[in-house]
């Protein structure tokens, strides 16, 4: 809780208390318009990652499934580059044209995967993470084509995208967020069981009775739709779906179906330390958060390989 | 109990079980060599597999059931179990027998946890109910396999190989609770222990070739010159003793 009243009062322009408390003075507003939607985005954005990662490495019983590994926020990366790209970056229908492309390109991705998937003959989990991989290097080839086409403005905007970012300025974008996570949370606690089931094996859940092909895709579209939401503000945030769900489970060493909250909180806490991490480094500018992401995330994945944990 | 007609199982291209038809009254013990598919018959009992034909248990057929209700009917035990959650225990594990009977969404109820209770007693493993499931002992494992079938309370359980990973010690406890359950419960065993079909003493279907061959009589199954043309091994008396 500390951390959470604490964070809004770390970043550039440093605040106090006292100046916050006056309305319509500068303190107060980039308090409230920046400073506190931002820890609330950051919260909500850590809640989805961990989460989407707990549930697809339950669901496929591979502890490197994540969003980011399949794939999924490359595809948004390339969506929001395309929208650069074609001069969209203004606003269509009241929604950034970068974050509608990025939705769009998420989805893409989660759509060619269950449908390729369906082709896969044998072991499903390890053919399924080699497909997401293969999909973004051939996003990334894309991303490049459109790099090198573009000019010098649409790089920089693309490439600050690409490198994931939290900033926002106003209280919308955290509102999705925050829809988006609770409805993650609560439709995977409601199949808490099921959930547990399915991470025993396939054949141990549809023993009990479990349809666990339908019950795969409703999780999988729902924690997709979020992630697409997340991804398509934001950009890609990787690791922290990695990272998070392993280290609740080794802090509170229990089944899934008593993870979730424990793996919710973690997550949403953790990316709100991140980005505090970040604004305390750098007081002129800041260093993006999927950059620091990543940088504590890769050597974690080796870790995971060495381990064994695949 | 159950009746198969015309039962056909392929895996990809290939046939595995051909046109079998067969009736099972109470018990069953399913022979076989590596291959034949046993186990393929018997997860198209549970419903896990495609297949052509029919199969109907207590004259319905299990493609009218119900999922959650043909768990109440009929569950598998299979010889391993791979578990992909390193931190289940014991308890939670058998508690997902109960599954079945949960209202969704909610929690498991008292009367859940009793039974639990129960069949930790019944299998004398109360002090394995803490434990992780993956640092179980394969006799372990097995026990606590059972223990969930029972709170499942499905009215017949199909043993896949129960006894293939276990010493003689571990194979005569599990023999002796399988012939206990017996007593209540439809049995069906897959095995490749004749020690344990000669002890549980069911009536036999030896699967070759894609056919079944029922032996409803022990002496017919279990003499030399059977065993010999079915295992195509000659088969001196029997060793070990489950008594």
């Amino acid at each position: 809780m500390s951390l959470f009243v604490t964070a809004p009062f770390i970043g550039s322009a440093s605040l106090h208390v006292s100046d916050i408390l006056h309305f319509d003075t500068l303190s107060s507003r980039i308090f409230f318009e920046l400073r506190v939607p931002r820890v609330m985005f950051a919260f909500f954005a850590g809640v989805i990652l961990s989460l989407s990662g707990l549930l697809f490495q339950s669901l496929f019983r591979n502890a490197l499934m994540t969003p980011y590994t399949l794939g999924i926020s490359s595809g948004a990366v390339l969506g929001a580059g395309l929208a650069i790209k074609l001069g969209m970056a203004s606003l269509a229908f009241g929604i950034a044209a970068i974050s509608m492309f990025g939705f769009f390109g998420a989805m893409l991705t989660i759509f060619l995967l269950i449908t390729l998937a369906g082709f896969i003959r044998g072991e499903q989990s390890i053919s399924l993470l080699l497909l997401g991989i293969a999909l973004s290097l051939f996003y990334t080839s894309c991303l490049m084509i459109i790099f090198y086409l573009g000019d010098s403005m649409q790089n920089d905007m693309l490439l600050r995208f690409t490198m994931g970012s939290l900033s926002v300025v106003s209280w919308e974008s955290p509102a999705f967020v925050g829809v988006a996570s609770l409805v993650l949370f609560a439709v995977m606690y409601a199949y808490r069981f099921e959930l547990q089931l399915i991470s025993i094996s396939d054949e141990s859940a549809r023993l009990k009775g479990v349809d666990t092909k339908h019950l795969t895709l409703i999780l999988l579209v729902v924690s997709s739709v979020a992630i697409a939401i997340l991804v398509s503000i934001s950009g890609p945030i990787g690791f922290i779906g990695l990272i998070v769900p392993h280290i609740v489970a080794k802090l509170y060493p229990s089944s899934i179906n008593r993870r979730i909250l424990k793996t919710a909180f973690f997550g949403g806490f953790f990316l709100v330390f991140c980005d505090m991490l970040v604004r305390m480094m750098l007081t002129q500018s800041e260093l993006p958060i999927g950059i620091v992401t990543s940088i504590i995330g890769g050597p974690f994945f080796i870790y995971l390989i060495i381990r064994g944990r695949i | 109990m159950i009746r198969c007609e015309s039962l056909t199982c392929k895996y990809d291209d290939k046939i595995i079980l051909d046109d079998i038809s067969l009736h099972i009254k109470h018990h069953l013990t399913l022979l076989g060599s590596n291959g034949s598919g046993k186990s393929t018959l018997a997860k198209a009992m549970c419903n896990l597999i495609e297949y052509k034909g029919r199969i109907y248990i207590d004259d319905k057929n299990i493609k009218d059931i119900r999922a959650k209700e043909l768990a109440k009917l009929i569950t598998y035990i299979p010889t391993k179990l791979q578990v992909y959650d390193p931190y289940i225990t014991v308890y939670e594990f058998i508690l997902l027998g109960r599954f079945v009977y949960k209202e969704s969404f909610f929690d498991y109820s008292k009367e859940d946890y009793e039974e639990v209770d129960n069949a930790l007693t019944l299998l004398s493993c109360e002090h394995l109910k803490n434990h992780n499931i993956s640092s179980l002992s394969s006799g372990e494992t097995q026990l606590i396999l059972i223990a969930q079938a029972l709170t499942q309370k499905s009215k017949i359980i199909i043993f896949d190989e129960p006894t293939a990973n276990l010493d003689p010690y571990n194979s005569k406890i599990i023999a002796q609770h399988i012939k206990k359950l017996k007593e209540s419960l439809g049995v069906i065993l897959i095995t490749h222990d004749l020690h344990l079909a000669s002890y549980i003493d069911s009536p036999t279907l030896f699967i070759a070739d894609k056919r079944a061959v029922y032996y409803e009589d022990r002496e017919k199954f279990f003499n030399e010159d059977t065993l010999k043309k079915l295992y195509g091994v000659t088969f001196k008396a029997l060793m070990v003793s489950y008594e």
